[in-house]
């Protein structure tokens, strides 16, 4: 089957500092892949570049066939990807229903009847249904995280970018969000997920990515990655020689 | 055109250059530490324009004089903005729009208080030096802009002078470069914030003065200045001063030599539409494109 | 800065109802202005008023709803204006040449839009005043339309002023019907994503520079049709009248005064301005800017929702009290 996913040498620079650099790596249709790495590794940059929030200084990013590199993000989400954000960016005067109207009306099946059940069915999705009426800018971190998930799975993905939705979330909600990812993906849509927290990335996704310096490190089963000495001298260090 | 008067055109442009300098050094001052764009700036320049006509009108003080005195009584007067009003909205990393209609709500005020006190009529400062001029062989150029060049060169010397030798004025380049950081390593924003509106103030109130000197003006006076201005800062970079001086000249060059080609006339519509043009094409303006220049070398 | 308006937020049957009964009262007693002997002046003032809605509604579609602040929208105003004395004296009917004056205004604004969307906020800002300035010089030395010294229309028809204030009223309504469509359909929805955080909403699929082309072309259309009747009415118009940096001024004023961003924002702000205007001028003529300028200052320092802001807070106090007063 061919990849939905095809990075090519994708680059990014900023002033000179090279953010992403000669990143490639595939994604089967139907995968949950993980990406880690340590802070500043690049991985938020990567999702921006597939996502098309930023332009690739070079590189190609191929999806199901069309290379998306240098789209705006707007084509991308009409081609088939969504992303949530790592510093949540909720629609603050609008309710958490209406946000979520939003990815709904413009993202990938666009359906104007019916639009009102449909988005409360995301709501339910990621439990915070109960919270359909409040404006945006009165929820809490973890609320928005969710929020954000809800919002980038009503624009209907064959290839969802998740960016950390688990960092100010209870275990319970972290839990909940997992097994939803599960069963997206079991639905059908493919899933790159950035995480810091790696028992959870290592307990649902395979393979996983790591990053480092803009780099790609390791790609590999969970076990594999986790035993690899690269990996391990980018979070912990090298080991000591006394 | 024989050499003689292209060189005097240039001459001109250049001493017109200088005091449009310091006339947008206040604003990039203002923005660069608060990111706010004063659109007040018109107001304060004329502001300037009628203290430093009254002074001399009055008491008989020089004009020059008088613009080195606005330079402390505007530094209130900026001080005092800020503390009554500038202090009370929540300012960004990014320009926000808040600032942008309060300060221009100042303005308007700042206009209708004009027309209050002086009326709308045209005044002018008249001096012995305004009609005398100065001959160097084959270039002539008037007195009077030159000693306005040469006082908004020195006070242009002097904000470097206070930038890279005070504590303030390294405070304020901390601000501009990062206004987490800076505060961060202990920069006072609060307070360096109302100094620097404060001196923005000040180089505004003078440069109105300078101004007064080379033209006739009313209390609509400051508008097209600020346009002026405004293109200036866009073409040089909204934060750096090295830019303003660049601006300052392309522009002054631009509105000098363009009189050759159009009627006088038409000529405010040369910074209007240099001013779209350098923020569609240089939206980081001359100080971008040169920074861009050192990272692809 | 603007009102925490959501669509559907929680909107009790009573503020419901208000909302549509108010308005069709207002509209009613409007309507029946030239008909309870009131003056013409009273009829001049409201005529200048009603077209001050439609230009501010219009405005509000771009700048507040969007948020996309322009101080330049007397461009359109002027075009819209000449336009349309043009054409009336080139022998067009007036409707039409109220629509010519729309649809030159919404081609303009599309010039104008491309380039100077991609800039932020302040920058944008900048770039309206430069070209609204611009074409005004120009047309200050453009010989054809009368320069400086202006443009005479010549209306062979009769002046009859109740014509022109039902065309003025009309617009007005056209004007709010159009704001309140574009509200509430899958545009409004784009607009206000973009409004709140552009990047988040290309994210999710909408398309920016669309969406804002759209309603800049519709806002456009709206000031210049507000500029071509009063053009018609006046008879006269010169640059220095119609494409006055002040009047830029003005149109961004009222909708802020009344409410940035919300549908009757900008009509309480035209009504506002426009009477405090007709007031001041006749009896303060000094002080008019002093008191526009010092009102906006207070609006963005004490209440940046504008009047429809103030109303809100006073109907959250009231339903707060009357709810603390129910569980006595």
């Amino acid at each position: 089957m061919a990849p939905i996913l095809k990075l090519k040498n994708l680059t990014r620079y900023f002033a000179g500092l090279a953010a992403v650099k000669d990143v490639s790596f595939e994604i089967e249709p139907g995968g949950l892949v993980g990406l880690i790495g340590p802070n500043g590794a690049g991985k938020t940059t990567l999702l921006s570049l597939i996502a098309g929030s930023l332009k690739p200084t070079s590189g190609k990013i191929e999806f199901e066939g069309v290379n998306l590199a240098g789209a705006k993000s707007f084509r991308a989400v009409r081609a088939g990807i969504a992303r949530t954000h790592q510093i949540p960016k909720p629609f603050r005067t609008m309710t958490v229903h209406e946000n979520v109207e939003v990815g709904l009306r413009f993202g990938r099946h666009e359906k104007a009847a019916g639009t009102t059940k449909k988005a409360e069915e995301f709501l339910e999705m990621v439990g915070i249904a109960k919270l359909a009426r409040r404006p945006a800018f009165l929820l809490s971190v973890g609320d928005l995280k969710r929020l954000e998930l809800a919002r980038a799975l009503a624009a209907r993905p064959t290839l969802l970018l998740c960016d950390e939705i688990c960092s100010g979330l209870t275990e319970t909600e972290s839990g909940l969000i997992l097994r939803l990812l599960c069963d997206i993906r079991r639905a059908g849509t493919t899933i790159l997920y950035v995480e810091h927290n790696l028992r959870a990335i290592m307990s649902v996704c395979d393979p996983v990515i790591v990053m480092n310096y803009g780099e790609k490190l390791a790609e590999g089963p969970p076990t594999a990655v986790q035993n690899d000495p690269s990996v391990i001298e980018a979070y912990i260090g090298k080991k000591a020689t006394i | 055109m024989s050499a003689a008067d292209f060189l005097n055109l240039f001459i001109a442009a250049v001493l017109l250059a200088g005091v449009y300098a310091a006339m947008s050094v206040g604003m990039t001052i203002i923005y660069g530490v608060m990111k706010i764009v004063n659109l007040a700036h018109a107001g304060f320049l004329m502001l300037g324009a009628y203290f430093v006509f009254e002074a001399y009108d009055r008491f008989k003080i020089d004009p020059l004089l008088g613009v080195l005195l606005a330079f402390p009584v505007f530094f209130f007067i900026g001080m005092g903005v800020h503390w009554l009003l500038v202090r009370r909205i929540a300012t960004s990393d990014q320009p926000t729009l808040t600032s942008l209609l309060l300060l221009f709500g100042v303005w308007l005020v700042l206009q209708n208080l004009g027309y209050l006190i002086w009326g709308n009529s045209d005044r002018a400062i008249l001096t012995p030096r305004t009609l005398s001029s100065i001959e160097i062989g084959p270039i002539s150029f008037p007195t009077i802009r030159l000693a306005v060049f040469v006082v908004a060169v020195a006070s242009l010397v002097g904000l470097e002078f206070v930038l890279h030798k005070t504590w303030f004025g390294r405070s304020v380049r901390a601000l501009m470069q990062n206004k987490e950081a800076g505060q961060i390593v202990g920069v006072n924003v609060n307070r360096t914030a109302q100094i620097a509106f404060g001196v923005g103030i000040a180089f505004a109130g003078a440069a109105g003065g300078l101004l007064a000197m080379l033209y006739s003006f009313n209390p609509d006076f400051g508008a097209t200045f600020q346009l002026r201005a405004f293109v200036i800062i866009v073409l040089g970079g909204l934060e750096s001063f090295g830019g303003v001086a660049v601006g300052s000249l392309i522009l002054a060059l631009a509105e000098t030599f363009v009189i050759l080609i159009l009627p006088a006339s038409y000529q405010p519509a040369i910074a209007f539409s240099l001013l779209v043009v350098a923020l569609i094409v240089l939206p980081e303006g001359i100080a971008g494109l040169w920074a861009k220049r050192r990272r692809w070398a | 800065m603007g009102v925490k308006e959501g669509g559907n937020v929680g909107g009790s049957s009573v503020s419901r109802f208000v909302s549509v009964v108010v308005p069709l009262l207002l509209l009613a007693g409007l309507a029946a202005v030239p008909f309870v002997g009131t003056g013409p002046n009273v009829i001049r003032l409201l005529f200048m008023t009603l077209t001050l809605v439609t230009a501010s509604v219009g405005w509000n579609l771009i700048g507040g709803f969007a948020g996309q602040i322009s101080f330049g929208f007397a461009v359109f105003y002027g075009l819209g204006a000449y336009t349309t004395a043009l054409s009336i004296n080139g022998g067009i009917p007036p409707f039409s040449a109220f629509l010519l004056g729309a649809i030159v205004a919404a081609v303009a604004s599309l010039l104008i839009g491309l380039p100077t969307f991609r800039l932020k906020g302040p920058y944008f800002a900048i770039a309206t005043i430069g070209v609204s300035e611009a074409v005004r010089v120009v047309m200050m030395n453009v010989p054809f339309t009368g320069g400086a010294s202006g443009y005479r229309i010549i209306d062979k028809a009769r002046f009859v002023q109740s014509h022109h204030y039902y065309t003025a009223l009309v617009l007005a309504v056209l004007a709010v019907v159009i704001s309140i469509l574009v509200r509430r359909s899958k545009l409004g929805l784009a607009l206000i994503a973009i409004r709140e955080d552009q990047d988040a909403a290309s994210d999710l699929g909408v398309n920016p520079f669309v969406a804002k082309l759209i309603v800049h072309a519709l806002a456009a259309a709206l000031a210049a049709a507000a500029g071509g009747v009063y053009a018609r009415y006046s008879l006269f118009i010169d640059p220095d009248g119609v494409f006055a940096f002040r009047n830029g001024i003005a149109i961004l004023l009222m909708p802020i005064i009344g409410g940035i961003g919300t549908i009757w924002g900008p009509v309480i702000g035209a009504f506002v301005y426009g009477i405090i205007h007709e007031e001041v001028v006749a009896n303060f003529p000094q002080a008019h800017l002093l008191i526009f300028g010092s009102l906006l200052i207070l609006i963005i320092l004490f209440e940046p929702g504008g009047v429809v802001g103030l109303f809100q807070k006073f109907m959250r106090t009231v339903r707060a009290r009357s709810s603390v007063g129910s569980h006595s």
